[in-house]
């Protein structure tokens, strides 16, 4: 078995130039280096709260003004509507919702997570077993989710904050400061 | 050993190892942007690399097969498409062994990685090893007299 070389650099590169010149007259065509995933900021206090911004526009528009129940049900519609993609908060908001309940997702690997996590997290590891769909299958595609791992460095939360949206939760928020910062505010924590 | 050199045999290998790595590269160059997502689904490279594997792969599978098929060069075609073989094997060995469940992006959208995915490309790495180790001239354009 004799192999060139020469030949085989020849394929590869003419291939890569190929490509290169497809790449750019193609209307898909993607960016040579592709961007570093930027977070989209949620509001930080409960007061500009997307749902609650889109009840106040709702009852001013609604003539009539019926049950609050009625008015909540367009509300959810809205909130899938105004959420693109996941967005990123802080601490104080991402207390403010554990306060009101919301689901806390820990993207972390187990060891870690069995160390400490958020009171009430759900672990669902992003570089780990795929095989959390029981876990997923028990959480309503309509409710708030917030993810997290350690701290600001980390990107787990939001990369499993971008699958999750991909699975078909819209109302899904990355908890910017993570672990991290929960334990320096001494906020309510869970050990398993 | 005369077996497995056997022209005839070699030629088949050759034309279906070729005609799968043009249509694998075809679907793909069909929709780069759904083969970078699939290789972000393997979580094995940086971000900002996705796109670069995401256009050059597609061309590298599609001309090495066309010149697979042509009949040129078979032995060193052959050994890029074993690298690239063993590089997409080795990659799904490490999913299966972290338990993801993802697309395997080999023919754009739909076939997921599994044991089944393993063994079709332990059957080409064979395929185009044996391709590597004996060259295939039958039917083409560069056969010997």
């Amino acid at each position: 078995m004799k192999l060139d070389y020469k030949k085989i650099f020849a394929i590869v590169f003419t291939s890569v130039l190929v490509s290169f010149v497809y790449n750019d007259f193609n209307p898909k065509g993607l960016k040579l280096i592709r961007d570093e995933r930027v977070l989209n900021w949620g509001s930080d206090s409960l007061t500009t709260f997307p749902i609650i911004n889109s009840f106040k526009v709702d009852s001013n528009l609604i003539v009539n003004k019926p049950k609050i129940d009625s008015a909540k049900t367009e509300i959810k519609k809205d909130v899938v509507e105004l959420f693109k993609e996941p967005k990123a908060i802080k601490i104080d908001f991402a207390y403010k919702l554990f306060k009101q309940g919301v689901k806390f997702i820990d993207a972390r690997p187990v060891e870690e997570f069995t160390e400490g996590h958020i009171k009430g997290a759900v672990n669902i590891p992003f570089y780990g077993s795929e095989n959390y769909e029981n876990i997923l299958n028990k959480i309503s595609k309509d409710v708030i989710l917030v993810t997290y791992c350690s701290g600001e460095d980390c990107d787990l939360s939001i990369l499993l904050g971008d699958e999750l949206f991909n699975k078909g939760y819209k109302k899904v928020y990355v908890f910017f400061g993570g672990w991290n910062d929960w334990l320096s505010k001494g906020y309510p924590t869970g050990k398993k | 050993m005369k077996f497995l050199s056997n022209k005839y045999l070699l030629f088949i290998i050759r034309i279906v190892i070729a005609f799968i790595f043009i249509y694998a590269g075809a679907e793909k160059i069909s929709n780069p942007d759904d083969f970078a997502l699939s290789i972000s689904n393997y979580r094995l490279l940086p971000i900002s690399l996705l796109n670069f594997f995401a256009i050059t792969l597609p061309w590298i599978e599609i001309i090495s097969g066309i010149l697979l098929l042509l009949g040129i060069s078979v032995k060193e075609n052959s050994a890029i498409i074993l690298t690239m073989l063993s590089v997409f094997t080795i990659a799904i060995i490490i999913s299966l062994f972290r338990g993801l469940s993802i697309d395997c992006g080999c023919f754009g959208k739909g076939t997921q990685i599994g044991l089944l995915k393993l063994g079709e490309n332990l059957l080409m790495i064979t395929g185009s090893f044996l391709l590597m180790f004996f060259g295939s001239d039958y039917f083409g354009l560069k056969q010997k007299n």
